[in-house]
């Protein structure tokens, strides 16, 4: 599959608009997760408490960042655990590589980690000799397909068990005849099963950072991050530094929040905590733990009045529910994070100039922010993102000269009340029986839609001749 | 049309029941679309408000809320607007919308445009504290119930984004509804969802703007109501304009200040001739 | 990567922390104490639980299907551990080997013709471990990785049998959370701690849930009435 750009965005859309099945197969996700995660909230009656907690949370970390990262530091490495790192993607990508160079790897295990796939490991070990597994169900899937991911939460969901069964046909050593959907899960963790335990390193994100203990969490429900993490000699977490919490205790109120907000169940099988490599006597456990702290732009955001955007605990309801996304899917945005939260993080992990147009489109609706677990404006980010879009006139010309216009205008009520009026008379000539169907100027509307037409004098107009006509029959 | 009223005199009762809102100034601003594409909302909103014992002004000197710059990120340009809107409304008691969107804009968008000007804030905070959409301000400041209107049928309602999410509208429509005799309401799935309008949205991506709308559609005809109701003009040209351009010409889309002010009948009668 | 880039890359982003942020010259003791009031609210934002009793409420939790995949009983005591199990062996058809966590405890019950080493690395295997902890709140049971606690144990096997103690089942994730930081404040926090609360699954295909997507298929919770 070709990776979409983000810059080509509107050509992604067209693309994807096209598509005669994409719909379908997002609503599949997308209906369900709203649903569940609707019956979730439901039947958490302290849900908008447990919001504002989380929040509370996320703000105090935020707000004393620098204090937390020193401290993260200081008891990750007390734990035995080696700290990197990384300003940028492609610190992180080669840091990662020299690691696993280091340790002559041949191959290396990966649990799903959205991070992982911003700094482009995927893209940096399959450019290597070393061989990258991946074990999430979903991201098994894509690496076999050569899928970018559509959803932060299911990276596969535009895949279909057809296509499924096609894939681990041709890529399993002992595929499944059958094509039920729980055969092919079998199958995968037939496959898998001799990887995890014979890969030389295993590399995962991370969900928490625990600031107190220098300890990382990881929240899933396959099971496979441990099974990847464990086995072999070598763990290396990578993990974008807003992932910090003070404490166990603090990450609590954002777990009650996480799963709910994803997938409507009250919490993940495996929430495990990682506190560095194996002690002494420890049964199993790597030997040697790494972990790579990643800015990428989330500095960035902290400087440009985006601080509430390094709340995000990638739970994915944003896009879940935003209008936009359902009907264009992921892979339109050309970024490893689409929807709403991903509108606001690619201009800061790329660039504004490369992906500004996504902030555009948006009805500012406001449901992603409703159903934020810890209340991220969105729509506000992205208005402010628009705002800076505009000073560095990344709009197109004509765009430009039609606000510019309109607001050179309105700020002259008289003179937009007089061109109101003029206005009138133009789509008058447009009008038949009611409505306007096609007017230059309007074709994206009328392309599609019908406008009403209007009366002949605007709401000014008929106002001020009825208060005159009051005047002459009420005159004494 | 009913004439325009300003010098209606009310009884004590009156005065109680509106809890003494005659003697407050509203100034209405009856929006840019109203203003251009639907004038009978503006007319609605001034009976409905001097029913209520309003005393309503309406300044010449209004334009538009200026959401089509804040949304383009053209904050000077917002800033320019809203000078405007702040100079000729500030005075009054009360500044009411027939918006959702626009009523949205005044009480919460203009205070981001100001942040570097203290004196121009203050001014924006102000006119913010007194901004009200109409529909919430009839039932939660006037305390008005609509008597004596009476139309038979079925509407569904749609509730805009702004109005809902940002402002709360949601009862206060459904509660003045309720008291028009003979009109029943039909729930549409996906009340709150968006339409697809998004202002400068439906036409920078008017074809991601056009799948929307033809769902929203699909919700609308299920319910088999013959009126679409809502507080939106943006919202309603945008749902009213896919309905017709589908062929559904039996349903009609009006704003429920209309339905309110007793103009439905009128209306259709208009939008059938039309035909 | 080389020390000097890293460390340029440290110096980079704590110096933009610095730059961007409003404040704040607070103290670690003013820091410690807000981060402190947050979880004062934590009480009131957290779900009832089905019974005041921990353990009573985290077998109502299983029992009302909502841990996945996951059974649940309670026995009187360690003894009656073996007569258990046989009765999950024959209730699933499965033959009477399984591997025993090699803790004393368990090891040294009567086992009698049941194979207690069996190498949890073949496929389609059953496990049985010890749990430290219980939590009702989420349905789990929690493990610590040490010297006769293989992680793998809980992951490894197709069917999972935890045991864990009833005085040993917590209320709330929070009840753990301050367990887990009285451990480090000792200096023995383990290398993994565990919050398992039900089988591996996964919904990638199509939103469809399978069980043992790569971990246990099925789970079973046997609670033993201590003291």
């Amino acid at each position: 599959m070709q990776v979409n750009k983000p810059e080509n965005f509107n050509e992604n859309v067209i693309k994807a608009l096209s598509q005669p099945n994409l719909k379908k197969v997002i609503r599949r996700t997308t209906d369900k997760a709203e649903s569940k995660r609707a019956e979730a909230v439901a039947s958490f009656p302290e849900f908008e408490k447990a919001r504002l907690q989380g929040q509370k949370v996320k703000d105090h970390t935020i707000k004393h960042m620098g204090h937390y990262l020193a401290e993260f530091e200081k008891n990750a490495i007390a734990q035995g655990t080696i700290v990197h790192w990384a300003s940028t993607a492609e610190e992180a990508s080669k840091i990662v590589l020299d690691i696993c160079r280091q340790h002559q790897a041949k191959t290396v295990t990966r649990s799903k980690s959205m991070l992982g796939e911003e700094i482009g490991l995927t893209h940096a070990f399959d450019n290597s000799e070393i061989e990258r597994i991946e074990t999430d169900l979903a991201e098994h899937i894509i690496q076999l397909a050569g899928d970018p991911p559509s959803h932060i939460v299911w990276p596969a969901m535009h895949r279909s068990r057809e296509d499924v069964v096609k894939l681990f046909r041709e890529f399993h050593k002992d595929p499944t005849q059958s094509e039920e959907i729980v055969d092919l899960v079998a199958s995968a963790r037939r496959d898998l099963r001799a990887k995890f335990l014979n890969s030389d390193i295993g590399i995962s994100g991370s969900n928490f950072l625990l600031a107190d203990s220098g300890s990382s969490c990881t929240v899933t429900n396959e099971g496979n991050a441990e099974l990847t993490i464990t086995p072999p000699k070598v763990h290396i977490v990578t993990a974008g530094i807003e992932k910090l919490v003070p404490s166990m205790a603090h990450a609590v109120p954002l777990l009650r929040l996480l799963t709910r907000s994803a997938t409507g169940a009250d919490i993940t099988q495996y929430i495990t905590f990682h506190n560095g490599p194996k002690r002494p006597n420890d049964a199993d456990g790597p030997e040697e733990c790494h972990i790579v702290l990643v800015d990428n732009g989330r500095t960035k955001m902290l400087a440009n009045g985006m601080k509430e955007m390094l709340r995000c605990i990638r739970c994915g309801a944003c896009m879940n529910h935003c209008v936009v996304y359902k009907h264009i899917g992921g892979h339109a945005y050309g970024s490893v994070y689409p929807g709403p939260m991903g509108s606001v993080l690619t201009p800061h992990l790329n660039s504004l100039e490369v992906a500004n147009k996504q902030t555009h489109a948006c009805t500012m609706n406001g449901r992603c922010e409703e159903v934020c677990p810890v209340n991220i404006p969105l729509p506000s980010l992205l208005r402010s993102l628009r705002a800076q879009s505009w000073e560095q006139k990344y709009e197109p010309l004509t765009n430009r000269f039609f606000v510019n216009v309109f607001a050179q205008v309105a700020k002259r009520p008289r003179l937009f009340q007089f061109a109101s009026a003029c206005s009138l008379i133009a789509m008058k000539i447009f009008s038949r029986n009611g409505w306007i169907r096609f007017m230059p100027m309007a074709s994206g509307w009328t392309r599609n839609r019908d406008l009403i037409a209007p009366d002949t004098n605007t709401f000014m107009q008929q106002y001020n001749a009825q208060q005159k006509a009051k005047k002459l029959t009420t005159k004494p | 049309m009913s004439e325009a009223n300003t010098n209606a005199v009310l009884s004590a009762s009156d005065v109680i029941q509106c809890r003494n809102i005659s003697d407050k100034k509203v100034g209405l601003f009856v929006t840019c679309l109203v203003n251009a594409m639907r004038p009978s909302i503006g007319f609605a909103a001034l009976n409905l408000l001097e029913q209520a014992g309003c005393s309503v002004e309406v300044p010449q000197s209004q334009s538009c809320c200026g959401q089509p710059a804040f949304n383009s990120g053209d904050d000077e340009g917002t800033r320019q607007i809203a000078y405007q809107t702040i100079e000729h409304f500030e005075h009054f008691d009360y500044l009411v919308v027939p918006s959702g969107s626009c009523a949205a804009m005044i009480k919460k968008n203009f205070i981001e445009v100001f942040k570097e000007q203290p004196h121009w804030l203050a001014r924006a905070k102000h006119l913010a504290s007194i901004t009200h959409e109409l529909l919430s301000f009839l039932v939660d400041v006037c305390d008005f119930e609509p008597a004596g209107v009476k139309l038979d049928g079925t509407y569904t309602y749609h509730d805009s984004c702004s109005g809902y999410r940002s402002l709360g509208v949601y009862e206060q429509p459904r509660k003045m509804l309720a008291t028009v005799e003979g009109l029943t309401q039909k729930p549409l799935n996906g009340h709150s969802e968006c339409c697809g309008f998004g202002g400068t949205f439906c036409v920078k991506y008017s074809d991601i703007s056009n799948e929307i709308v033809a769902e929203k559609t699909q919700n609308i005809l299920a319910t088999d109501a013959q009126y679409l109701l809502g507080g939106d003009m943006g919202c309603l040209m945008n749902m009213a304009g896919k309905l017709n351009r589908e062929g559904h010409s039996k349903i009609t889309a009006l704003h429920t200040a209309e339905v309110l002010a007793g103009m439905t009948e009128e209306l259709v009668s208009v939008k059938n001739a039309g035909k | 990567m080389t020390k000097q880039t890293n460390d340029l890359s440290r110096a980079r982003i704590f110096k933009a922390i610095e730059d961007a942020s409003q404040n704040t010259n607070m103290d670690k003791q003013a820091i410690d104490a807000e981060a402190l009031d947050i979880l004062s609210e934590s009480e009131f934002a957290r779900p009832q639980l089905l019974s005041s009793d921990a353990s009573e409420a985290l077998m109502m939790r299983i029992d009302a299907g909502l841990v996945i995949g996951t059974t649940c009983e309670k026995i009187d005591s360690l003894m009656n551990l073996p007569n258990a199990v046989k009765q999950f062996f024959s209730q699933h058809n499965l033959p009477s080997v399984l591997k025993v966590q090699a803790l004393e405890s368990l090891t040294s019950l009567s086992w009698e013709d049941i194979a207690i080493d069996v190498d949890i690395q073949q496929d389609n295997t059953v496990g049985l471990c010890m749990a430290e902890y219980g939590v009702a709140e989420t349905g789990s049971f929690v493990v610590h990785s040490s010297a006769n606690m293989p992680i793998l144990l809980n992951f490894l096997p197709l069917y999972l049998i935890a045991v864990v103690a009833k005085s040993k089942v917590l209320h709330y994730m929070d009840d753990y959370a301050l367990i887990a930081n009285a451990i480090a404040k000792k200096g023995e926090t383990p290398r993994n701690m565990c919050l398992i609360s039900g089988v591996s699954g996964t919904t990638d295909i199509e939103g469809v849930l399978v069980q043992g997507a790569h971990g246990p298929e099925r789970l079973h919770v046997i609670i033993i009435e201590d003291k």
